[in-house]
């Protein structure tokens, strides 16, 4: 059952992921995208990432995606020109050490067993508290200091982003 | 109290730290204040060290030896060195006369330098830092605090020489002073690590003096020589020896005082202590001890040479302190230490007088030229003559402090004089020639200062209108004189010889620190003997070997026995029967007084002599004038070239291949990044692929590791 | 057979460099950002299959703390890209090659 939702929805990631980035509008590939996310969120779902497939939906699928969709409007973009630029060989090179960079990743993770390193949540805990409370407490524990980080990281972002968009009078 | 021994030092050090820092602001606030606290942190010094030394003069003579650490000072390997001092005869006789001189000093620079305004509390911050670098050097109990107070001690030389630095030739002659003692200390440097490797072979890893002495038999004798001929080489620098004593004469541009405490009385003789605190270390080396003996006899005459014509009164007792520490190293040099130090202490009192006469005598004119704004030289003798009747204290002094160095029986200078050249002859390492060059040496001495007293305060004044202005300089300076005179005229009873029924206290007294006398070093050359019969024999033939031990040993036994003998003989006060000392005492004696009397008849009776005599041997004159061209002779045979060298390093080697090598790297450089900057191309997408390019490159690297 | 585990990284394999050609390759700044975008999605799959693999929340955190990272860029980024719009009316990233040499 798992491979079968895993099958398709990552086929459909995919599929849409490649339709991104040959779309010739920007807002088909915005929208492409969008469906790119919901299907990894149901990957994460299938991963028993519950709350990673909310936040992907949320923070990425909503937030992120309105944001980038509101900035093409503004921009007013449309399609991209066709004139040949001075990049050319480094791309063609790009994509190329990029192929073989598929190939050697793909060597490393479907050739090699990889045997896993038992860590401290066991079924049993998440069993006993629930997947949610167990993220929360660590959340709020183990990793309180760069929770708190992000959180500035968050707030310079917002500060910065309004700085920098600010017409200058 | 020996616990606080580190206030001796401690004490200059903060008056160099009040008046260096805030020197300027004290100044302007009152004068006075100044030479207080200069003068009191030496008082203190010199009222803990007399406490120190009573209170060592207290315990048996086996126990007077006392080491206090203070600190670690550098801890590096096997090398661990302490600030720590030793308290023993031969340290605390030298910092009892050296900080007692120095406060007299102090206080007569009070009156000297007073006329020197916004330099004032300088001058008394780098007299402060030379008795605070003065002390380590004698206090140290190691070989690298010593070097400590030994390069501190030429720093201040330099500082003080060159203290009128608007005049040219004032700063050469610190600079000069200061590059010809780097030689000497170079080599002691070398020498210390020489001693620190020889002895370290055989897990001795230590510079510390009782360490040291107690291993120095592990050393091979050609090393001890080595060490010993390295050491000695410092010490020509410090203590004015051929061939370094050129800057001594030159660094009489600085202030007087500066003269007396550091160019006669206290640092010059610091090479004399070096010596004789390693007295065993040398003893070890029978061709260093030679050496040393014959460097000194001859500077001995050498420098007296020059002194009989100079007229710069200042150059005269220069060259007269060159000769004396000739005197001082041949008695060194023939295991006389302790009359070598008893010389130094008699030489400290009447040099420091004379140098302090001298610049009464001196700062007198100045003030009278002054007043009638004349500029000619304060210090040429030729313009000087009957100061008797205007300064009178200090022509009594100043007499007193020439009898003493001419070797008048009853002054200081001739007790150690003669011990000194008593021990020329008989001693073992002893030689009649040597002892012959001291005597003449004697003689010249007492001629050419006598004629100063006569050019100088004898016949009528030669400084014309300015003569009239001439008076006695003030309390401040005349009291240390006074002091200094009775310390010149009494001094020598502390070693009256046993010769003149004397129980020579000060030999006794520095017995501690003779760790091994002259039995020791027959003791040795006979074990070398042996050693080399042991050799001799051993190549004669392999079947001989067994013979070749007898023999060898029945030659060190016998070699041994020798040694006690001697060392017995040496203990009775030598071989020499008492009538060849008195004959000896006399010679000398009349010598001084033949060149006194001479130069009575040269300079008060008949005065036109010296004239027709320089006219005469016109050649001589000239020589001796120009102190027998040695300057010029360095000049030509070691500095031109050496300039040269330099030169051709500068222009050939530096700029040449040095430069050419660098500027032309830079170049590559230069050229290599021309080729190489249009990967920089601004695209953000190109930096894009130069990331998965090497991250494929690095991945692929690890895959072919893998495999 | 190949099991789940291996289908799940050869995803985020497959995303990433997608994503990656996508960022290289197009001009629009805005769709290279979207890439990158899913060039994250790709990482955050490989964290979270090795955090369940082996029983750990870390994969888990470091992809919440991509996300918050992630929106702080866009805020940031689209407003560079705004500013660079209203100096030079595009936003083609071959047209701005001011850090050169």
């Amino acid at each position: 059952m798992e491979l079968v939702f895993l099958l398709i929805c990552g086929g459909v990631a995919v599929i849409a992921s490649l339709l991104v980035i040959f779309a010739r509008s920007t807002l088909h590939s915005a929208l492409w995208m969008v469906l790119s996310f919901f299907m990894i969120a149901v990957v994460y779902v299938l991963l028993q990432a519950q709350f990673l497939a909310m936040l992907q939906v949320i923070v990425y699928a909503g937030a992120i995606m309105m944001f980038i969709i509101y900035a093409i409007m503004m921009l007013n973009l449309r399609q991209e020109s066709r004139q040949k630029t001075g990049a050319r060989i480094s791309k063609i090179i790009g994509v190329g050490s990029l192929i073989v960079l598929f190939l050697e990743l793909m060597l490393v993770s479907l050739g090699n067993n990889l045997t896993p390193i038992p860590g401290p949540v066991s079924e049993k805990l998440v069993a006993t508290y629930g997947r949610m409370a167990v993220i929360s407490n660590f959340l709020f524990s183990d990793y309180l200091l760069p929770f708190e980080v992000v959180s500035i990281l968050l707030t310079a972002g917002v500060v910065g982003a309004v700085v920098l968009a600010k017409r200058e009078r | 109290m020996f616990d606080y021994i580190w206030l001796v030092p401690v004490f200059p050090a903060i008056g160099v730290l009040i008046n260096g820092l805030l020197g300027r602001r004290i100044e302007a606030i009152n004068k006075n204040l100044i030479h207080w606290i200069a003068c009191g942190v030496i008082a203190l010094s010199f009222i803990v060290t007399c406490t120190i030394f009573y209170q060592l003069l207290q315990l048996p003579a086996a126990e007077r030896l006392h080491q206090v650490t203070c600190f670690t000072w550098i801890h590096s390997g096997v090398l661990k060195t302490y600030v720590a001092y030793q308290i023993d005869p031969l340290s605390m006789m030298m910092a009892m006369f050296v900080i007692g001189i120095g406060f007299l000093i102090h206080v007569y620079s009070i009156g000297y330098m007073d006329g020197d305004p916004g330099r004032y509390y300088r001058f008394f911050v780098y007299l402060n830092l030379f008795m605070f670098s003065m002390i380590n050097l004698i206090l140290a109990n190691n070989y690298l605090l010593m070097f400590l107070g030994w390069e501190g001690v030429g720093l201040c030389s330099y500082l003080l020489i060159g203290f009128w630095f608007e005049e040219e030739a004032n700063a050469v002659a610190g600079k000069k002073a200061f590059i010809t003692n780097r030689v000497g200390d170079f080599a002691f440097l070398i020498g210390m690590f020489l001693l620190f490797t020889g002895l370290g072979e055989h897990g001795v890893w230590s510079l510390q003096f009782d360490k040291v002495f107690t291993h120095v038999h592990l050393l091979t004798s050609s090393q001890a020589t080595a060490i010993c001929l390295l050491f000695f080489i410092g010490c020509t620098a410090k203590s004015a020896q051929i061939p370094l004593y050129v800057w001594l004469p030159d660094a009489m541009a600085g202030p007087t005082p500066v003269s007396a405490l550091i160019h006669a009385a206290t640092m010059v003789t610091s090479g004399v202590y070096m010596i004789t605190r390693s007295n065993i270390l040398f003893s070890m080396s029978p061709l260093a001890m030679g050496v040393v003996a014959t460097v000194g006899a001859m500077t001995a005459l050498f420098a007296a040479s020059i002194g009989l014509v100079q007229n710069d009164i200042k150059k005269v007792l220069a060259y007269s302190t060159v000769s004396q520490l000739g005197y001082m190293f041949l008695g060194l040099g023939v295991g006389a230490f302790a009359a070598g130090m008893f010389h130094v202490l008699t030489h400290a009192f009447f040099k420091a007088l004379l140098f302090l006469g001298s610049g009464a005598v001196i700062h007198s004119m100045h003030h009278a030229y002054h007043k009638v704004h004349s500029h000619d030289d304060a210090q040429d003798m030729r313009n000087m003559g009957g100061l008797r009747s205007k300064t009178p204290i200090t022509y009594w002094t100043f007499l007193i402090g020439t009898l003493a160095i001419s070797g008048i029986p009853g002054f200081s200078g001739f007790f150690s004089k003669d011990e000194i050249l008593w021990q020329a002859y008989s001693s073992p390492q002893g030689h009649w020639l040597l002892w012959l060059i001291g005597a003449v040496a004697a003689g010249m001495t007492a001629f050419y200062m006598f004629r100063l007293v006569f050019m100088t305060f004898f016949n009528d004044c030669r400084a014309g209108e300015a003569a009239e202005h001439i008076h006695e300089s003030p309390a401040t300076m005349t009291v240390p004189l006074c002091v200094l005179a009775f310390l010149a005229a009494v001094g020598g009873y502390l070693g009256v010889p046993h010769a003149l029924g004397g129980s020579n206290l000060f030999e006794h007294f520095l017995e501690p620190i003779m760790g091994m006398g002259d039995g020791k070093l027959l003791q040795d050359a006979a074990t070398a003997v042996a050693h080399g019969a042991h050799h001799v024999v051993h190549a004669a033939g392999e079947t001989m070997h067994a013979a070749a031990g007898h023999v060898a040993e029945t030659v060190h036994t016998a070699a041994h026995a020798a040694a006690g003998h001697a060392e017995v003989e040496a203990h009775h006060g030598g071989h020499q029967p008492l009538w060849l000392e008195y004959l000896l005492m006399v010679i000398s004696v009349a010598l001084a007084c033949g060149g006194i009397f001479i130069a009575y008849m040269l300079y008060i009776v008949k005065r036109e002599i010296p004239a027709a005599l320089a006219e005469k041997y016109a050649f001589i004159h000239r020589l001796l004038l120009n102190k027998w061209y040695i300057d010029e002779l360095y000049d030509v045979v070691i500095i031109s070239p050496l300039r040269g060298f330099s030169y051709f390093l500068w222009k050939g080697i530096d700029v040449g291949v040095v430069d050419y090598i660098v500027n032309g790297v830079a170049r590559i450089v230069g050229w290599g990044s021309t080729a190489v900057r249009y990967m920089q191309s601004g695209y953000v997408q190109s930096y894009a692929v130069s990331v998965v390019f090497g991250t494929v490159v690095l991945l692929a690297y690890y895959f072919l590791k893998a495999l | 057979m190949v099991d789940n585990q291996s289908i799940y990284l050869a995803l985020a394999i497959t995303l990433f460099i997608i994503g990656a050609v996508g960022a290289i390759c197009r001009r629009n700044a805005i769709v290279v950002f979207m890439c990158i975008e899913i060039m994250l999605a790709g990482v955050g799959i490989a964290f979270v299959t090795f955090s369940s693999a082996n029983h750990s929340l870390d994969g888990i955190f470091m992809v919440i703390f991509v996300m918050a990272v992630a929106a702080a860029e866009a805020a940031v980024g689209l407003a560079i890209f705004l500013l660079m719009y209203r100096k030079l009316g595009t936003i083609d990233l071959d047209k701005f090659n001011l850090l050169k040499w």
